[in-house]
Parts: structure tokens; sequence; C-alpha cells
């Protein structure tokens, strides 16, 4: 029946087979929507709704972007229906996170890996930060990597989940300070992680720096450290790892970008390429990520494919020894 | 004893299905790896066995004291509809599109199940504009007021 | 008395219209079977970028409010709830429809949630900073207990056999388990794709719960054969006054419980209305009256239900921490503004923050007296004629449970557990302790896990879970309804007879 209907459309859409054959000139004729592997008022949520808020503008894609939030497990059950469940055509978008899914991919037991999406642009960079309580008796990264060696496997430290960008940073850290940690992954993401931290259900914890901003603001946290390669306009007095004695990198910083499934026609993915960049150089966008404490850093499509190849080398290396 | 009434029979059926999931369960739970993942369904699943499987002897003895079973009548008058809704959503919602499944399946349902006469013209009619009111307000709740694309294949 | 200098502001015309939008609105979504709270906040979220700050939250909040309230109409009326949260008003208010009382029965929850409701936001308007500490103070060991407690519960709700309601529970914990495990990240029980990202909890509750009800009614046949035509006996608000104010006991017991529970992140209010539910029910001198359509039992779940929500707020704006998937939407709503919660949002924005709060206070208020209006009209709904009804209810449960997450998966879900519902209900099972143990298996086991983890790098696992203050008063609650549970069972027997069985 489908494929007889279908055969009705093109019959009729004949006169217009110009534009048809042409692929996509028309895109997008109705809403989008784009998947977020996280729940709904989480960082990425957030993030991903302001920066879409401006897509149905006629200067961007003329319709709207719908956010539809499938979390589970780290973003794998979202990824995972990227990759396998949804359609392929242009109107199903998601938001990638890096290092998290690629991360994912190298440690196995899920149907994507960089091969399953096609990226089209990027918004954002949240470096994980570390954080203790505001009583806690640390104040430096010092006392903790310090504390950490005397009492090998002790120090708590929660963060979003396994093998996401906190979880990154923490392996680092262990690789870096030749020590070990006792790496504690929650359910319900970021949020979850610093309310460990603040309540003092462990020691330390591992969170986005956005998240993490808010909650010094807030006056509930001490932020010792940035794993990122130079400090952060939102935190200029806080150092990085490696000021501070750590030989940590930037791999753990959290990309967020808007990518499509594989399979998704050319035609459409070199127009969301040239669209949705300068739909996130909006400056009301800009204006709204700047007020919530998200840092931007938008990249086109090839620069993320580089980004994309270049994490994925140093995440094997990294993981290879786990 | 004598010969096991219908519900007694359905009960037996009814818990032995229900054991046989719960020994399912309880293999899957205890074979696959990693055993940490597994440590909580291995709690739940030998639990579940349990009380099934003392369920499923007590419904073999006729101790059962709770739940009718199904009447045939019932089972009969069930049917038709249970096919339906089952057609429609398996199938037809995503295979010829939201709107059109639903509208047709309602209105099949409310042609099955209105006592109305099927001969007069006027019930008919009544159920027409029963199944167009309500997918207006579907249309209008859904797509218009929530925002929601669900599956098109023909007309909207 | 801060907020009292702020109350005005909600009173200007577009912070009070909004406010109404919100309340109807909200009313309109919690009632229709298949939206949940948390979906019908989400929704409105494109809406408040274009709003000031506090208008935002206002719409948001009174939208949460109203939402939660008018889940309790599917619930009593349809017997499917718009929300978790709303479970245990079908046990009684569903019976209570049954008999013609749904006028009394949706007058009676909106008296209820309104008491409730208010009490919640004074606490969240006076005890805001101790309350702080109280959410803070449950770590995961505590959690896990908590949710134990929760599986205590199971065996006695709604099931004339014990049995039966644990076995029920366990296929409800066990169904928990499907998919990806949160923690580990490993594949469990994935028999079909539409599985993978596990059982979604709203399309399971509209499965569970509207599809029995459609095939009942399909059961019932084509002529109406044993089909009551329900009379809906006509009740004065001033009786449901005066029945909620002879039921103090069911109306404290579920503001307290309600209260305390929503102020525990991450546990939040689906499991408070259940919980208050059997409280009541323990403490009731009528405690066989539970289930049989007792008003006890509607006050008891929606005062509880209500009351969590002023206080499931406090973390969120003292601490910048949402405890529940629709704090974290408004949290959004703050945020997208430029508002951080926590001092910041007190100090330099009182005017958002006192105003937001104020509008909930007036918002509980509004949702009850629009409640109570349409209360009579709305309980009509039980003489509309099945074949309608159950054609209804099949196409909101598919379309609710599609956009949920824009998932065919969710559908499939739903309708498979529906069905299977059905055919369990008929030899005794019950749907509510299935979805309880679909609610409490993932607390249970991401906080036992995590407390595990930390147990075993700090002090063992005896010490963390067993030893403090709140553990150990956790760990004498679930005894003592373990114990209190098996002495009624011994006492009162509860059985049908023979007769029932072969009719």
């Amino acid at each position: 029946m489908k494929s007889l209907l279908a055969g009705a459309a093109i019959a009729l859409a004949g006169m217009t087979g110009a534009v048809m054959a042409d692929g996509h000139a028309n895109y997008p004729e109705r809403p989008i929507m784009m998947m977020v592997s996280y729940g709904a008022g989480g960082a990425t949520d957030f993030q991903a709704r302001i920066v879409t808020m401006t897509a149905g503008n006629e200067d961007a894609l003329g319709m709207p972007i719908a956010i539809i939030n499938k979390p589970g497990a780290g973003g794998r059950v979202g990824w995972n229906w990227l990759a396998g469940q949804a359609e392929a055509d242009g109107y199903t978008l998601g938001a990638y996170n890096i290092p998290h899914f690629i991360a994912q991919s190298i440690k196995g037991g899920v149907q994507y890996s960089r091969d399953s999406f096609e990226p089209i642009a990027n918004w954002g960079a949240d470096p994980a930060v570390l954080v203790v309580g505001a009583d806690s008796a640390f104040n430096t990264l010092e006392d903790v990597v310090s504390f950490a060696k005397e009492n090998p496997g002790k120090l708590t430290t929660s963060g979003a989940g396994l093998f996401v960008g906190h979880h990154i940073a923490a392996l680092q850290m262990e690789k870096a300070g030749d020590m070990k940690m006792a790496y504690i992954p929650t359910k319900g993401g970021g949020a979850a992680a610093m309310k460990a931290v603040i309540a003092g259900d462990v020691m330390a914890g591992i969170n986005n720096l956005s998240d993490a901003f808010r909650a010094r603001e807030a006056g509930n946290v001490k932020i010792l450290a940035v794993a990122d390669l130079e400090r952060n306009a939102f935190l200029p007095d806080v150092p990085t790892m490696m000021e501070a004695g750590l030989d940590v990198d930037n791999s753990s910083v959290n990309f967020r970008g808007v990518m499509v499934p594989k399979g998704t026609p050319q035609g459409i993915i070199d127009k969301l390429a040239e669209t949705v960049p300068t739909m996130f150089e909006n400056s009301r966008v800009a204006g709204k990520m700047k007020a919530g404490g998200s840092p931007m850093h938008v990249m086109t499509r090839d620069e993320v494919l580089d980004m994309w190849a270049a994490r994925e080398e140093t995440l094997k290396e990294l993981l290879a020894g786990l | 004893m004598s010969a096991p009434s219908l519900p007694r029979l359905q009960h037996i059926v009814g818990s032995g299905i229900v054991a046989a999931v719960g020994v399912v369960v309880a293999y899957i739970s205890y074979t696959q790896q990693p055993s940490e993942a597994f440590l909580f369904p291995r709690l739940i699943a030998t639990v579940f066995v349990v009380l099934a499987l003392w369920t499923f002897a007590k419904a073999c003895l006729g101790w059962t004291k709770v739940g009718n079973g199904i009447s045939g009548r019932q089972f009969a008058n069930l049917l038709p509809g249970l096919v339906v809704a089952l057609i429609y959503i398996f199938w037809a919602a995503k295979g010829v599109g939201f709107y059109t499944a639903t509208t047709i399946a309602f209105f099949i349902l409310l042609s099955l199940y209105d006592p109305a006469p099927h001969m007069a013209l006027k019930s008919w009619v009544k159920r027409i504009i029963i199944t167009a009111g309500f997918m207006a307000v579907m249309y209008g709740l859904f797509a218009k007021l929530l925002n929601v694309y669900t599956p098109r294949e023909v007309f909207f | 008395m801060e907020f009292l200098f702020y109350m005005g502001d909600v009173f200007t015309p577009i912070n009070f219209g909004l406010l109404l939008l919100g309340t109807i609105g909200g009313l309109i979504l919690g009632a229709t079977p298949g939206l949940s709270p948390t979906m019908a906040v989400a929704l409105l979220i494109p809406f408040t970028f274009q709003l000031e700050a506090a208008q935002g939250l206002i719409l948001l909040g009174a939208a949460y409010t109203s939402t939660v309230a008018g889940g309790a109409v599917s619930a009593i009326l349809l017997k499917i709830p718009g929300a978790p949260a709303n479970i245990a008003t079908t046990l009684d208010g569903h019976t209570m429809a049954q008999k013609g009382q749904g006028a009394k029965a949706l007058q009676i929850s909106f008296l209820a949630s309104a008491v409730g409701g208010v009490f919640g936001v004074l606490l969240l308007i006076f005890l805001t900073p101790v309350l702080a500490q109280w959410a803070l103070a449950f770590g995961p060991s505590h959690l896990f207990w908590l949710a134990i407690l929760g599986v205590t519960v199971i065996g006695s709700l709604d099931s004339k056999s014990v049995v039966k309601g644990l076995l029920s529970g366990c296929i409800g914990l066990w169904l928990a388990t499907i998919g990806f495990d949160d923690i580990m990240g490993a594949q469990r029980f994935i028999f079909h794709p539409a599985l993978g990202g596990g059982i979604n909890i709203i399309a399971a509750l509209i499965g569970l719960f509207a599809i029995p009800q459609v095939i009942t009614m399909f059961a019932k046949g084509r002529h109406n054969d044993g089909a009551e035509v329900i009379k809906v006996q006509k009740h004065p608000i001033s009786g449901a006054f005066r029945e909620l104010m002879r039921s103090k006991r069911a109306l404290g017991i579920g503001t307290a419980t309600g209260s305390i529970i929503g102020l525990i992140p991450g546990v939040g209010g689906q499991i408070a209305g259940l919980v208050a539910y059997d409280q009541s029910k323990k403490f009731s001198p009528d405690r066989e009256k539970f289930g049989t359509g007792h008003s006890e039992g509607v006050i008891a779940a929606e005062s509880a239900n209500n009351a969590m929500v002023g206080p499931s707020l406090v973390p969120l704006l003292t601490l910048s921490i949402p405890g529940s998937p629709t704090a974290a939407v408004l949290l959004g709503g703050l945020l997208i503004h430029g508002i951080f919660p926590g001092s910041d949002l007190f100090d330099n924005h009182p005017d958002v923050a006192w105003t937001f709060i104020n509008s909930m206070l007036i918002g509980q208020i509004l949702m009850c007296i629009f409640g109570l209006y349409v209360a009579g009209l709305a309980a009509r709904v039980a003489q509309v004629p099945q074949s309608v009804m159950a054609a209804v209810v099949l196409g909101l449960a598919v379309f609710g449970s599609y956009s949920v997450q824009s998932s065919m998966g969710d559908v499939y879900v739903m309708a498979s557990l529906g069905v299977m519902m059905y055919f369990l209900e008929r030899f005794g099972f019950s749907a509510a302790p299935l979805v309880l143990g679909l609610i409490l298996g993932p607390i249970a086991e991401a906080n036992f896990i995590q407390g595990s983890m930390i147990a075993n790098a700090t002090d063992g696992m005896a010490p963390y879970f067993l030893g403090g203050r709140l553990n150990i008063l956790l760990i004498g609650v679930v005894v003592a309804s373990i114990l209190y549970s098996g002495y009624m069972e011994l006492r009162t027997r509860r059985y049908t007879s023979k007769e029932e069985i072969i009719a």
C-alpha cells in the first residue's frame, strides 16, 4: 500500500519533478525534530533548546525544531535509537556529546560508532571541572591528589555516568597522577552527581563547567580545576589541571552539537551544514547562552569531522588499557 | 473432586504462563554477563519464580480464591474489538498514518459496539459525526496545540 | 513575610491571565488520559522563551500544580491515572464513580488537593532553608531504604490476594530492569528493538490502566448486557467540605506524607500518593472499607500528591538541584532568563521568586474553584456510551503514548503491556502494585549500586547501609510496616467465597 501510494505521489509530482530530482530545494517543509539523549532540563537539553529556538526564522531554516528527549544509560538509549531506528529523512536530527558517544562505542555494547552519524555543526564546549563541597577540607587540586595518593581507591568522586566526559576526565586524572580514585557514576546525569557533592555523599565530583559555575554562584561548591588547555572565560580564577600539576588535556571537554543519522540525503546535510552554524551565531542565542552560564563554541561540519576523528584516536589510546 | 471448572482451567493456564515467564527470566538472569549488572534481576527473578510457582501450585490444587477468568461470551464479545485494536496499533498506525488509521479504527469500533440498530441510517450518521468530532479534537490537541509530529502516510 | 510584599504582582492583568490560562489548560491536559505533568510542562517551554521570567514561571508553575490535580479526574472517572502520582486515587476514586458518586469523589479530591497544595506551598514559603538541609540528608543508602519501604506497600495494595499482589510487584520490578542498565550501561532483556530504551513509565502507565479498561468495555458486548447505566448522583459542595472535615486523619497523614516525600530529590511525587494511601489505611479504624469506594482513600492520595508540589521545588530553588523531571524543566525556564536558582534568585530577583511562589499559592485555590465547578459536569463522563468511551480511550492511549518520546516503540510497549494486564487482571493480579514495582525498581537498584560503590571505597557495606540515625529510622519504619501488614493479614484473612469464583 505504501509503495503504491508513493508511486501515485511520484506521478502526481511529475510536473515539479525537477525540484524533486534536485533533491531538497524545499527542505524543510515541515517541523524538524531533534533528539537529545539526556533528560529535559539537563545541560544538553537546555542548551539544545536555546540554540534551536531561532530555527523557525526566515533567515534560518524557516521551520521550528522540536526537542525530543530519550534519556537513559548515559546517552546510550538515545544514540542507539538515532543510529538504528530513526528515519534518515532529514527531519530527524540528534544532539551529540563528544567524548561520550565515541567513548561508549569504543567500549562496545552499543549499536553505533562514529560512522553511524554525520555531523552538522558544533554549538558548545563545556569542560569538565573538579568540584568539592563548599565546606570541604580540600582547597586545591594538590590537596585532592595528595589525598588520593595516600588513600588509594578511597577518594569518592561522582560523575554523570560511565564513559561520559566526566569519567574520561577521572580516568585521565588517575593516569596523570598515577593514583586510584573511586569514581561513582550516578543515575540522573550531572544534576544528581552535583547533588552528591553538595550533600557530602561523595568527597569530590567531576561535573560540567556550566552546572558547576551555577552551583558556585549559589555558594554550594568550590571549583578546584578545569580539565581544558586554557582557563575558561566564566572562571578566570580557576587553574587548568595542567597548571595545577596534573597532565590532563582537553580530551574530556564536552562538545555539543547537531548530527544526523547516516543515510540522510547529502543535499539536506549540505543545506543544514550551511544554515545551522549561522543559526548558532544569532545574537539572541548567544545572549541566552551566556546568561545561562553555557560556554559557546561554534564549529562547522568540516571542523567537527576533524575533531571527531582526533577524539576517537585519543580515546582509543586512553581506553586501551581498561 | 469433580472435573475442573472453566475458571479453574483458565487459572492453571494463566498462572502456568506467568510461572514459565518467571523461569525464563530467572534463566536469563543467571546466565547473562556481566554478572554485576544482573545482580538485581537475579534477586527479583528468584522471588518472582518462587511466587509464580506457588500461585501455579495453588491454581492446580484449585485453591485460587480471586479472579473470575473469562467466560466464553465475554471472550466472543471482546475478540473482534481486540483484533481491530491490535491491527490498528501494530500495523495501521504506522502503515497508513496516525490520523487515517485512528479515524478508521475509531469508526469500526464504534459500529461494532454501538447498541443502536445497524439498519437505521440515523445511527450511521450519528457515528460519523462522533468520529469526525473526535478526530477534530485529536488533531487540534496533538498536531496544533502540542506540536506532536505523528507518522503520516495517507492524507494527514 | 516577604512573600506578602510581592502578592500584588500576581494580580497584574497579564500575570493573572497567565495564571488562569495555566490553571485551566493544566486541568484539561492533566485530565486527558495519556498526558503527564512533565510532558505538559515541557511542551510549554517554548512559550516561556517569549515571556518575561516571572511570567514564564507563573505559566509553568500553574500548569504543574493543576496537571497534578487534573490527573485525578481521569483516575476517578476512567480508572486511568494521569500520572504516576494519581495511581492511588484510582483505588477508591474509581470505585466511588462506579457507584454513581463521581461528582462527590471529584469534589473531595479537589478540596483535598487544595488543602495539601496550600500547605505544601506554605512550607516552601516559610521553611525553605530548613527543608533544604532535609532534602540533602537523603543519600543513596537512605533512598534505597525508602524504595524498600515502598516495596513493603506492594503486597497490601489493591489486591485481594497478598501473593498475587507481591507477584504483580515482582513483574513490575522485573519489567523495570529491561533495557540499558543505567549505571553500568549493560543491556538487559532486550527481546525487541522497541525495548532498547527500557519501558517508559508513562507509556506503561497508559497501557496498564487504559487498555484493560478498553477491553473490559469490549467484553460487555454490543447489546449493553451487563453494562449498567450509571446514575450520577448530584452532590452539594458543602457536603464534600463536611466530608473532608470529618476525615482529618486521612487529610493530615496525606498532607504530611506528601510534604516529606516530595522533598526528597529523585523519589519525588511518584510514590507520595501510594505511601500516604497505605499509611492512612493502616491508621484508619475503617481500614476494611479502603478499596471499596471510601472517601478517605481519595483524600489521603490527593492531598499527598499536591502537598508534594511545593516541597519538591525546595532543592531547586535553594540549591539549584532539580529534584524531579518537572523541576528540571522549571530550572530551564529560569536559566533562559539568566537567573540562577539559589541565593542569586532570592537576593537579586526576589520579585521573580516570590511572584512565582505566590502564584502557586493562588493557583492551588483557583485550581480548586475550577475543579469544583466542573466536577458535576465531568462526572457525567460516566454516562458516555461504552462503545464511544472504548474508542476514545483507545485513540488517546495511542496518541498519548506516542507523544511521550515520539516513538512507535512506546506505543507497542503500551499495547503489549495493556493486553497482558487485561488477562492478568482476570486472574486476580492488579495494575497498581505492578506499576509501583516499575517505579521503585530503578530507584532501589541505582541507589543500592551507587551506595555499595561508595561503601566499598569508604566504611564498608554494613556501616554505610545500616549506620546513622536516618538509616536506622527508615529501617525501623520498614520493619514496622512489614510486621503490621503481616499482623493485619493474619487477623482479617481476606478471601472471596467459592461462589464468586464460579460467577
